[in-house]
């Protein structure tokens, strides 16, 4: 039976089920000690004094570390991959705090309750500085910077231009204007950040179990910064609770623990509390656009101009950093539509708040943006935004290409568009809509469109990309069995079960007898980012992909050579090579692979009996247009007297290409639609004026649950239909267009008001205030 | 700080330790017992995922302290496997997909054995609210409201009509 395609139980769910996970949480080291921080209460300040003297003395306590004692153990933090003006920072303060939950100093105790009680014995005293809380404040040229070295607040900017933008504008029969934000958001995984630190001081290795989405990645960071050989620094990742992007970042406190170890030589754990995680994890999003577009009465779109300002927060992302993602942006924003000029302004800009760290589709902005422009051209035009989207989508042609580039041959938008507005039934729902606001009540339909390169078409990888593809190991133990040792590093993808699908179909043994093993910077192949940006459907299951056929090769050859036929005459099943339709000959894998581990000489000439192999995947055996995208729908009806939105219908038509595991495509797609829903209707990280951080626990920083994620429609549509490496990313594609989708509804809900949505964040408050029922001073 | 004696059985094995009287639950449980299924999401009482059965009741281990559990049973995911097999719950959760990170596992799985237990049948949307007390934020809830709903018709029977909204969870799904 051919497993990819099919519902495959998961390899994880026995383990998960039966609390025999391993997070790094789980793990407890003989000698292990613990570490916690004392972080800063205000967002900008100097450390005018800091006295750790009396928590140095306490029972139980091993060491304090200051700024200045981490800066003579540390070298620069500095990613290889940052982009921008980048300055000088080390894993604690030195001699400035920048944001609430900023790192001031270090514990390490016999106990986290022992070193909690010492960092409360630090006496730290703070002078104030100005702080900077919003882009006002960070384009302002004479509001200092936030560091000294840098000649500035705004780090990083750029411009992407595209066709003729003077001719659309000079053509248009209207120019819309309007100004569009994104909030601060958060990724919030259940699990928070952790590591534990373990230096043997006899072999001099650091060993480092943490929870992170790219071992690898994380290893390059800190044998750079500490100073520590690659030979002799190992990190090890199991089980990782949920991360979203987050954990593919490396953080300030990810060099603390392992020095302090080394200094130590003791295993050292910290393992981050949920106040610490809202406060200075990392935070995502916080954008605007101020968008221009030039339009035909007919709803042609011909032109667009966007300016974008991201909130990066005070720390440069390692390894990347908001600059990243501004270029994204600036490259998707026009999406798969066909406009003629088009013109991106980018900006980041540095504030005194907690870093700006990728989240699950970090360029979502252009969705949410060119999808309400839309949706905003349409209504301004008097036109159905329905006919607006496919007046102005490209067909997926052969010469059809981003206005920015890239070609988008046998894209499915068109198609995704017309199968959720027909599974919706969007005549009904109008003539539903106008009954309802007859009766006073507000229903609203929104529509969403999206495309994301996960892989993108060839040209726009040549060698395999920047990450230059992706490598995977497999090896035939003796037993017959299948090791594949993957790059990806899951955390709740499944990847042990869907890797193994494809393993067990290309090798042609039992799905049970593939161990697919991740998570050891001993055994992995080299990825920097590890799982994370939709990936791993193209580029680890390529590399699985021609790593195991490359084995079957060698297997084949040996077995031909052996039953002197020719290697194509033969078949691999159930772990038996056989000549096909020659009953009587079968040879085991295990007895094949037990001959050549024991008595390799006894290989047949000309073959290897090593069974292992380590291909690179660099794509160019990808089939398709090399874009995952689809489009939402849903309809929402909004009450007039609460604020509240209540979701009657989410409908998915999605193209990730050929779909390896029916049930976790469609987990990826709901977590995504159900982050996105929280993003518009609950969730935000707030600061007031002076920088104080409000959402500490999560009686402030709301996540939907059960009660109100509605049941989600899934349609596929699997482009091409063939059996190559088809699979493309699903990972983001949720979380980029739900926003867009939602908001859409409620503005169409909210359409006899007159309300324009620029915001993305539309709590009850906000609403009412969009419908006029309460004052512009109530939101 | 002196220690004070907590004498507790946890999946059916006694114990006895001394433990500082501020020690939380989950601390005991899983630094002390070594019983590691139990997981500390937020250390405030609102994601669910430390929920254990205190006396058959689904409570938050992260609010408790160890004292407060002396004398007293608790169950925990690892005793729910019986000589190997699993739990009905556990096998309708993995028939249906039901989580991918495992993270809030323990807290849904717990909540939801307390539920079979006591013998509901909810339907759908009593379902929805019965597990809006934990939190998790890979699945979008579908898939587990799917498979405690599947874990109830395998259990309880039909009842309220949760399997028939299971069915439909499924259905329009394709």
């Amino acid at each position: 039976m051919r497993m990819v395609g099919a519902k495959v139980p998961r390899v994880e769910d026995r383990r998960i089920l039966t609390g025999r996970g391993h997070y790094v949480d789980d793990l407890q080291l003989p000698r292990m000690l613990h570490a916690a921080f004392l972080r800063s209460p205000i967002a900008h300040g100097r450390v005018t004094h800091l006295d750790v003297e009396a928590a140095r003395a306490a029972p139980g306590v091993h060491a304090v570390y200051t700024g200045a004692d981490m800066r003579e153990l540390s070298k620069p933090i500095r990613s290889p991959l940052s982009q921008g003006a980048v300055p000088e920072v080390y894993p604690l303060v030195t001699d400035t705090v920048r944001f609430v939950g900023d790192l001031v100093a270090m514990v390490v105790a016999d106990s986290r309750y022992t070193a909690e009680d010492a960092v409360g014995m630090i006496d730290v005293e703070y002078a104030d500085l100005p702080v900077v809380m919003d882009y006002e404040a960070a384009l302002d040229p004479s509001v200092p910077p936030l560091f000294a070295d840098l000649d500035s607040n705004v780090v990083h900017t750029a411009t992407k231009e595209s066709g003729d933008v003077d001719a659309a504008f000079a053509a248009a029969d209207r120019i819309i204007e309007v100004t569009l934000s994104q909030h601060r958001i958060a990724n919030v995984p259940i699990e928070t950040r952790g590591l534990v630190a373990d230096y043997d001081a006899g072999s001099g290795e650091l060993t480092v179990h943490a929870a992170t989405q790219s071992p690898q990645g994380l290893r390059l960071q800190l044998a750079q910064t500490l100073d520590q050989p690659m030979d002799r620094l190992r990190v090890l990742t199991q089980d990782v609770g949920g991360a979203f992007g987050l954990k593919g970042n490396i953080f300030r406190e990810d060099f603390c623990v392992p020095i302090a170890s080394r200094q130590l030589g003791r295993p050292v754990k910290w393992i981050e509390d949920r106040n610490e995680h809202l406060m200075a994890s990392g935070h995502a999003r916080e954008e605007r656009i101020a968008a221009r577009v030039a339009v035909t009465e007919a709803g042609d779109i011909l032109g667009l101009t966007a300016a974008l300002d991201l909130d990066m927060g005070a720390y440069p992302g390692m390894p990347f950093s908001a600059a990243s993602f501004t270029g994204v942006i600036a490259l998707l924003l026009p999406g798969p539509y066909k406009v003629r000029g088009y013109r991106c302004d980018t900006r980041v800009v540095a504030t005194n708040k907690s870093t700006y760290v990728a989240y699950r589709g970090p360029w979502a902005m252009e969705t949410f943006t060119r999808e309400r422009l839309i949706d905003m051209v349409a209504a301004e035009l008097g036109l159905d935004p329905a006919e607006v989207r496919r007046r102005n989508l490209l067909e997926g042609a052969d010469e059809d290409r981003l206005i920015t580039g890239p070609t988008v041959r046998g894209i499915t938008t068109r198609e995704c568009l017309d199968r959720a507005l027909e599974r919706i039934d969007y005549p009904a729902f109008r003539t539903e809509q106008e009954a309802a606001r007859a009766e006073g009540r507000y229903l609203g339909i929104g529509m969403a469109a999206f495309i994301e390169n996960a892989p993108g078409p060839k040209e726009m990888r040549p060698g395999g990309g920047f990450t230059g593809g992706e490598s995977a190991k497999v090896r035939l133990e003796m037993d017959g069995a299948l090791t594949v040792i993957t790059a990806q590093s899951p955390h709740g993808q499944g990847h042990e079960t869907t890797l193994a699908q494809l393993a067990a179909d290309e090798m042609g043994v039992p799905f049970d007898s593939v161990r697919v093993v991740h998570g050891d910077t001993r055994l992995t192949p080299f990825n920097i980012i590890g799982t994370g940006g939709s990936r791993a459907a193209t580029w680890g299951s390529g590399a699985v992909m021609v790593s195991t056929r490359k084995l079957r090769e060698k297997v084949l050859a040996i077995a031909a050579g052996q039953l002197e036929i020719d290697p194509s005459d033969l078949q691999i099943v159930d772990g038996v090579v056989s000549p096909k339709g020659v009953p009587g000959k079968e040879i085991p894998l295990a007895r094949l692979a037990g001959q050549m581990t024991l008595m390799p000489q006894t290989a047949p000439p000309g073959t290897d009996p090593n069974l292992m192999a380590e291909e690179r995947f660099t794509g160019e055996e990808t089939t398709g247009s090399g874009w995952s995208g689809g489009v939402h729908a849903c309809i929402v009806e909004v009450d007039l007297g609460t604020g509240g939105v209540e979701i009657k219908r989410w409908v998915v038509v999605e193209d990730c290409g050929r779909i390896i595991n029916p049930a976790i495509v469609d987990g990826q797609i709901r977590g995504g639609v159900a982050q996105g829903i929280g993003s518009v209707l609950y969730e935000r990280i707030p600061y007031d004026s002076e920088g104080t951080f409000l959402a500490g626990t999560f009686m402030d920083y709301l996540l939907p649950t059960s009660a109100e994620i509605p049941p989600i429609e899934i349609v596929h549509i699997e482009s091409p239909d063939d059996d190559g490496v088809g699979f493309r990313g699903v990972g983001e594609g949720g979380m980029i267009v739900a926003p867009a989708t939602l908001t859409n509804a409620i503005s169409d809900a909210l359409a006899p008001f007159g309300a324009r949505v620029t915001e993305q964040y539309l709590p009850p408050a906000e609403v009412l205030r969009l419908a006029g029922v309460v004052g512009a001073g109530a939101a | 700080m002196t220690g004070r004696t907590v004498r507790v059985t946890v999946n059916g094995v006694a114990y006895e330790r001394s433990v500082e009287a501020r020690r939380t639950l989950t601390d005991f449980i899983r630094d002390d017992l070594r019983l590691t299924g139990t997981h500390v999401g937020c250390e405030h009482g609102v994601c669910g995922a430390c929920t254990v059965l205190l006396d058959g009741d689904a409570v938050r281990a992260c609010l408790l302290l160890a004292v407060q559990v002396d004398g007293r049973e608790i169950r925990t995911i690892e005793g729910l496997e019986r000589d190997g097999q699993l739990h009905p719950l556990q096998e309708a959760l993995r028939d249906c997909h039901s989580f991918q990170c495992g993270f809030c596992t323990p807290g849904f799985v717990m909540t939801a054995v307390a539920l079979l237990e006591e013998g509901a049948t909810p339907t759908e949307e009593e379902l929805r609210e019965e597990l809006s007390g934990n939190l998790c934020r890979c699945t979008g809830y579908q898939s587990i409201v799917a498979g405690v709903s599947e874990a109830v018709r395998r259990v309880n029977g039909d009842g309220g009509g949760a399997s028939g909204d299971a069915r439909r969870v499924e259905e329009i799904s394709r």
